[in-house]
């Protein structure tokens, strides 16, 4: 079997079936999906035609969808489930911003082990729990302000202080928070959920240019739209029925 | 036992039951609506503790102790019982884990307490062993039963936090964490607060009940202090047992959350 090395992702026998009242409800099945470096993949379909689902299902966060995922050519059974969602990032349509700061919401990525640099062993809860120093201290070293700061301002982010509160955010600037939080965890695939829904056209254009910023650095991101196709992506794939059908688009000079 | 005891006949408990039902005609009058089960419930009552006292008396009497062991295990599948019905919005499948919480803190309670710092003649001396069991099964079925539901029904309603989390990578564990704090800290609210007020504003019920049978007060504050020192520490310790034992009903094995049914 020859690898093609530009293929970062892959996924094959892709099944979904959401338990009903006493059968069960196929959505899709057999689904097959790859995705390049560098590119980004406009997903799109009727609401129901189970586009969420699939994306949920390569995070593996899907209870009722499995299949054959591959990373790099590696499977996903090689990984933890954690050690998955580092690389194949899901974000969710709602951001959910946590902390009394917006710097405390991007750092929430680092407060947990799959970053915090603590070896896998027996009981490392415990360990960290009784370790001095606190997951929110320990993030901040990994990820200081500066740094955040430095990223925000990069795209286009720089109306958003770091001291503000979630809660005042406006839903452009929530949005836009969430999506810099797994940018910056640096995944090598994002799955985007919908993440322009709700926003006006200024926003939704300002998410599309961070999100085409961060392909041009090597990242593959598979979006899920509503909106009409900004020419920002490379192919256009249709869930409907549940089957996935393909369209190859050109790519907009100058947008990307 | 010294000082003097005063003994209740017959006619002190119907004094008891009129008392009841006066209060039951004032509601019916009122149209509370509350008369008949206040009523239903005293009789219930009444009855419940009669058999418990015959019981423990024959218990006492018999100086056997496998008949304490029986009673202690009939206890226990009650306080099982009792937990899961109290406990809304939880799914099935937990009285392994409730019934192995609630024995293991009874067993710390029994041979620290009991062996350790009472030491009474013979070891499983029924009227120390029967109560304390059902003081410290008293609390922790209440304890529990708030822990659980609150638990699940804090995990419903961080639903869009715990997707944000596992997709940021978090453990089950992790994403459970908010939770399990919060519905520990709810389970355990009353006990801190009769920690707090014990003394002040209550005399806690054992103690009133070593006093007015004639104990030496002093004597009567060490139990006291004993019991709900030792019932503080074993709640959150079954509490935190409890959690550690069902968290993972609400993920699958790969860590995805899986919305418990109620």
């Amino acid at each position: 079997m020859v690898i093609d090395m530009t293929c970062v992702f892959s996924a094959s026998d892709m099944v979904c079936e959401v338990p009903d009242a006493d059968s069960s409800r196929t959505i899709f099945s057999g689904l097959s999906f790859t995705l390049e470096r560098g590119e980004i993949v406009d997903l799109v379909g009727p609401s129901g035609s189970g586009k969420s689902s699939l994306l949920t299902a390569f995070a593996q966060l899907n209870p009722h969808a499995h299949g054959s995922l591959a990373l790099d050519g590696r499977s996903s059974a090689e990984f933890t489930p954690q050690q998955w969602r580092r690389q194949v990032a899901y974000l969710p349509q709602k951001p959910v911003l946590t902390g009394a700061t917006v710097a405390e919401a991007i750092r929430l990525p680092w407060t947990l082990r799959i970053r915090g640099g603590a070896e896998p062993g027996a009981l490392p809860w415990l360990r960290r729990a009784c370790s001095r120093q606190s997951p929110d201290l320990r993030a901040k070293a990994l990820l200081p302000d500066e740094r955040i700061r430095e990223t925000l301002d990069g795209i286009g982010c720089d109306d958003i202080e770091l001291d503000r509160a979630p809660h005042d955010l406006s839903g452009g600037q929530a949005a836009r928070v969430s999506l810099a939080r797994t940018l910056l965890t640096e995944p090598k695939v994002m799955l985007a959920d919908e993440v322009d829904a709700g926003l006006d056209d200024n926003n939704a254009d300002k998410v599309a240019s961070i999100m085409a910023k961060a392909v041009a650095n090597g990242m593959a991101i598979v979006r899920i739209r509503h909106r009409p196709p900004d020419g920002r992506a490379s192919r256009i794939v249709t869930l409907d029925g549940g089957t996935l059908t393909e369209t190859h688009v050109e790519r907009q000079e100058g947008l990307a | 036992m010294s000082g003097n005891y005063y003994s209740i006949d017959i006619a002190g408990l119907l004094v008891a039951l009129v008392m009841v039902a006066i209060a039951a005609g004032i509601s019916a009058l009122m149209r509370m609506g509350i008369g008949g089960t206040l009523l239903w419930s005293a009789c219930r009552a009444l009855l419940q503790l009669c058999a418990m006292g015959f019981i423990m008396s024959f218990v006492i009497h018999s100086g056997n102790p496998w008949f304490v062991l029986l009673l202690i295990a009939f206890m226990l599948v009650a306080a099982v019982q009792i937990t899961l019905s109290r406990a809304k919005g939880v799914p099935k499948g937990l009285v392994g884990p409730v019934l192995l919480s609630l024995v293991i803190t009874m067993l710390i309670m029994m041979s620290t307490v009991v062996e350790l710092v009472i030491r009474p003649q013979p070891w499983y001396a029924p009227q120390l062993v029967v109560p304390l069991t059902g003081m410290l099964l008293g609390n922790t079925v209440s304890t529990l039963a708030v822990g659980l539901s609150r638990f699940f029904e804090s995990m419903r309603e961080r639903r869009d936090e715990v997707d944000t989390l596992l997709a940021l990578g978090a453990t089950a564990w992790e994403t459970a964490r908010p939770s399990i704090v919060s519905s520990i800290r709810l389970g355990l609210m009353p006990t801190t607060a009769s920690l707090a007020s014990a003394g002040i504003v209550t005399v806690p019920g054992m103690m009133a009940g070593q006093i007015i049978a004639g104990g030496d007060p002093l004597d009567a504050a060490k139990y006291q202090f004993m019991v709900l020192a030792s019932i503080a520490a074993l709640t959150l310790l079954a509490d935190g047992l409890i959690m550690t034992l069902v968290y993972r009903k609400c993920f699958t094995a790969l860590d995805q959350y899986e919305p418990t049914l109620h």
